[in-house]
């Protein structure tokens, strides 16, 4: 075993050495810049050349569709063929847009996009045919976009679909470079919140294996605080060969972080020791027993997208290019121009189709990997993480632990309270050091921890509020953020408080709304699941239906209905599903159920299976068989019905996790007569 | 080392006989439908045919696939009209993503070849393999009904 070593590299030539220590990161980290577009950015987006245009994708598209719903809005505007319009996906070169996220594509992109496209359209029309036109913004109703019409409110082809269905390269890990190498970035197994860096290591036995180019110590920034030891082959399956022979004694300092991460987060013992420092709703409810007292308890969460996460990169002159599937191009070039000490204006990211994100793919990570290999090599690199780096080193969703209070007179809820105890999510362990999390604690709380928590019903005297601590596994957003668990529990405590007043659960709710949008996708899911009916039969089994509403970021609505059946070992089956949503205007009906559908499969995750195994603070799952997912014989059929509207569009992409969860849970109650409070839930505790 | 590759003949090259039927289809020959996702075979994205069996191509050595017959998605379209289920996956919308869907077509690919007319309990069997976690799944179940009307 040799330590430090400069080392030429077998065969190829490829000198591989990279200064020990050489680099000391920067401890400020770079902030996400997230402006709102412009009608003047969005011009950027748009062109036109020969009776063709050219769309530039504004966001990354993972899934949600918005491709084809922002080819829907401009196809519309311009009076434009489907055909005549080309779709590409945006790189760091254009005008900055924010990170996608927060389900807002539709309701904060659509808009811009009409405009300039109506401005385009009308510069084509008058016969320019080159240079730069202003934009004149109008009001919506003269906007052609938002009128249902031929394209809009329809469901054409989906773009890229074609490309999907036949093989064709979409995706960041599908690019090929001339004289490209397979990278890996090695790390400690050992909490990411641990200092640990490479000790030593096999030169001679990695030197041995077929397809070893190189040993890269100088390989990128720390993830957290885990410093990496970076390898390098001509074949990626070389890779594994290489780091087992390596054999890597790592350097790891500082105290095992605590290792109960439920203790850590109890709300009862964190309530007992003093008041939660974020309110979320503050009422005062009045003293006295509860009638409902519930204790919730929801576990860290994967996010489990089948593309682990990759980049490829190459420098040329100074300048890095680096292709990838990330949610933030924007946040990725400015970390990696930070990183390497270039500017911003030498380094291109080139987005890509993601292959699944669901609000992990924010931070930048594996392009920082292969930007460190492609410049120690000086050849274009590829890295994509194993399904293992992917549980380990990106970020979660956090535990959460919660207790819902309820007082119920003459069949309202008179009084409420809502403490819950979680892990940051937006300003995210994983994007700012604990120093500075510091300061967003006094100042603000996360808002991500609190969506969801204002209970959208009339509860009289409510209170909510919450504490975030720092943990020794990085949270952030998930799917949803909050609004998840948040709903899960909001709707397993009015639940709760409708089985006190003896009321029929629909008409208790109904009894608490006053938003009409929330009252009317209750009703209507009450409609088409028939909710005074029984659940659907499973022989020998206990059957039971539940049912839950919310509203999402204050602008979209989802409702649902679950039925399930659970057999005499506590086994859970969901067996139908209905969900009505409400997202103001709808670009493209199929793709918006589409979004219900997967929020759905989603809830039915968050209730029966997502929990991500810690020990230590180290996530120790490795596969999908350590941290499963719903699979195909999960998923019962699922009816969506969606409000007609021609109101703001608004999201889709997260709004049915508000009701999913919760519908799901309380039919589990009526199925087995036992409130499901530990999640997933376990067979053992609803066996019969 | 001679195999056939969508219908073509093709050489493993001796330097990547080691390396796994997925990395070679990726990257030596530039075939990205199937793709990498966990490793182990178990979560279905990398499936393609070989010798007409469903098969997770990460964990099949490349060098092993000497004399038999791999089909990709890539191989799917016959003379540019695509291929019953890939048209039927596009009518239904199935894809979010798409990061699965090569693998969960091939699947589809198979299961229809072995038996035409499935049934629910037939699907459950063969598509158990394909995990999606975009939640595609009762799509992917319509598309299949769909394209056994049409093969």
């Amino acid at each position: 075993m040799r330590r430090r070593t400069f080392l030429a590299a077998a065969g190829g030539g490829v000198v591989a050495l990279i200064g020990a220590g050489a680099a000391v990161w920067t401890q400020v980290p770079v902030i996400p810049k997230r402006p709102d577009p412009d009608v003047e950015t969005a011009l950027g987006w748009i062109s036109h050349r020969d009776g063709r245009y050219t769309l530039v994708l504004p966001r990354a598209e993972m899934g949600q569709n918005i491709a084809t719903a922002l080819k829907q809005v401009a196809c519309a505007e311009l009076g434009a063929a489907w055909d005549a319009v080309d779709v590409e996906p945006h790189d760091t070169r254009r005008a900055r847009v924010k990170a996608t996220v927060g389900s807002e594509s539709v309701g904060v992109f659509a808009e811009p996009l009409a405009q300039a496209c109506a401005a385009l359209r009308d510069a084509v029309a008058a016969g320019q045919t080159e240079g730069q036109i202003t934009v004149r913004p109008r009001p919506m109703a003269e906007l052609r976009a938002f009128r249902p019409g031929a394209i809009v409110g329809t469901s054409p082809e989906i773009a890229q679909g074609r490309e999907i269905v036949t093989g064709a390269p979409l995706f960041a890990a599908d690019v090929r470079r001339p004289n490209m190498l397979y990278g890996r970035v090695l790390r400690a197994p050992a909490s990411i919140e641990m200092r640990s860096a490479p000790g030593s290591w096999d030169v001679a036995a990695a030197q041995r294996i077929p397809g070893f180019v190189a040993i890269v110590e100088d390989c990128g920034p720390p993830i957290a605080k885990a410093r990496g030891l970076g390898i390098v082959a001509t074949r990626p399956g070389a890779l594994d060969a290489i780091a087992a022979a390596l054999a890597v004694a790592w350097d790891i300092r500082g105290a095992a972080p605590a290792p109960d991460i439920a203790g850590s987060i109890d709300v009862d013992a964190r309530t007992g020791a003093g008041k939660l420092p974020h309110t979320v709703l503050d009422g005062a409810p009045a003293p006295g027993d509860w009638d409902v007292s519930l204790r919730l308890d929801v576990p860290f969460g994967a996010h489990a997208p089948i593309e682990p996460r990759a980049a490829v990169a190459e420098w040329q002159s100074g300048a890095l290019t680096v292709w990838a599937g990330t949610q933030d191009a924007f946040y990725v070039r400015d970390v990696l121009a930070d990183a390497f000490g270039v500017s911003a204006d030498a380094v291109t990211v080139q987005s890509h189709r993601i292959g699944g994100g669901f609000g992990g793919k924010t931070i930048c990570t594996v392009e920082a990997e292969a930007a460190a290999l492609a410049r120690a090599t000086g050849r274009p690199v590829k890295v994509q993480w194993t399904r293992a780096q992917e549980f380990a080193l990106g970020f979660h969703r956090p535990p959460s632990s919660h207790r819902v209070r309820a007082r119920v007179a003459d069949g309202r809820i008179t009084d409420w309270d809502h403490a819950q105890v979680s892990s940051h999510i937006l300003f995210t362990s994983a994007a700012v050091p604990a120093w500075m999390q510091k300061g967003t604690d006094l100042l603000v709380g996360d808002p991500g921890v609190a969506r969801g928590m204002a209970a959208p019903y009339v509860l009289g005297r409510a209170h909510a509020a919450y504490d975030a601590i720092r943990l020794p596994v990085p949270g952030g957003p998930w799917r949803g953020l909050g609004a998840g668990p948040n709903g899960l529990a909001v709707e397993s405590a009015i639940d709760a408080a409708a089985i006190v007043a003896d009321a029929d659960p629909l008409a208790f709710r109904l009894a608490h709304v006053a938003d009409p949008r929330l009252a009317g996708v209750l009703r209507r899911v009450g409609a088409i699941a028939n909710w005074s009916a029984a659940a659907t039969p499973a022989a020998g089994q206990r059957t039971g239906r539940g049912l839950a509403g919310g509203i999402y970021k204050e602008k979209s609505y989802a409702a649902a209905v679950a039925d399930v059946a659970v057999d005499a070992r506590g086994r859970v089956r969901v067996t139908r599903l209905w969900c009505v949503h409400d997202c103001g205007l709808v670009i493209n009906p199929d793709q918006v159920r589409a979004q219900c559908e997967g929020n759905l499969v989603w809830s039915l995750g968050l209730v029966l299976s997502d929990e991500l195994a810690i020990e230590r603070g180290r996530v120790v799952a490795e596969n999908f068989a350590d941290a499963p997912i719903p699979r195909m014989t999960d998923v019962p059929e699922i009816t969506v019905d969606l409000i007609e509207s021609d109101l703001p569009p608004a999201g889709a992409g997260e709004t049915a996790m508000v009701a999913g969860p919760g519908a799901i849970a309380n039919a589990i109650r009526a199925a087995t007569g036992r409130r499901p409070v530990r999640f997933p839930v376990r067979a053992g505790d609803l066996a019969a | 080392m001679s195999f056939i590759l969508n219908g073509e003949g093709r050489e493993v090259p001796a330097d990547w006989a080691d390396e796994s039927l997925l990395f070679l289809l990726r990257e030596h020959f530039g075939l990205t439908g199937a793709k990498f996702g966990c490793g182990v075979g178990i979560c279905g994205a990398c499936t393609v045919l070989v010798d007409g069996a469903a098969t997770q191509s990460c964990m099949m050595r490349a060098g092993d696939v000497a004399g038999l017959s791999v089909r990709t998605v890539e191989g799917l379209a016959e003379g540019g009209a695509l291929h019953p289920v890939q048209q039927a996956w596009l009518d239904l919308g199935v894809p979010q993503c798409g990061y699965c869907q090569a693998g969960q077509i091939m699947l589809a690919v198979a299961l229809l070849d072995a038996t035409p007319r499935p049934t629910d309990a037939d699907i459950d069997a063969t598509m158990e393999v394909g995990l999606c976690r975009c939640g595609t799944y009762r799509r992917i179940r319509a598309a299949i009904a769909r394209a056994a009307e049409a093969v």
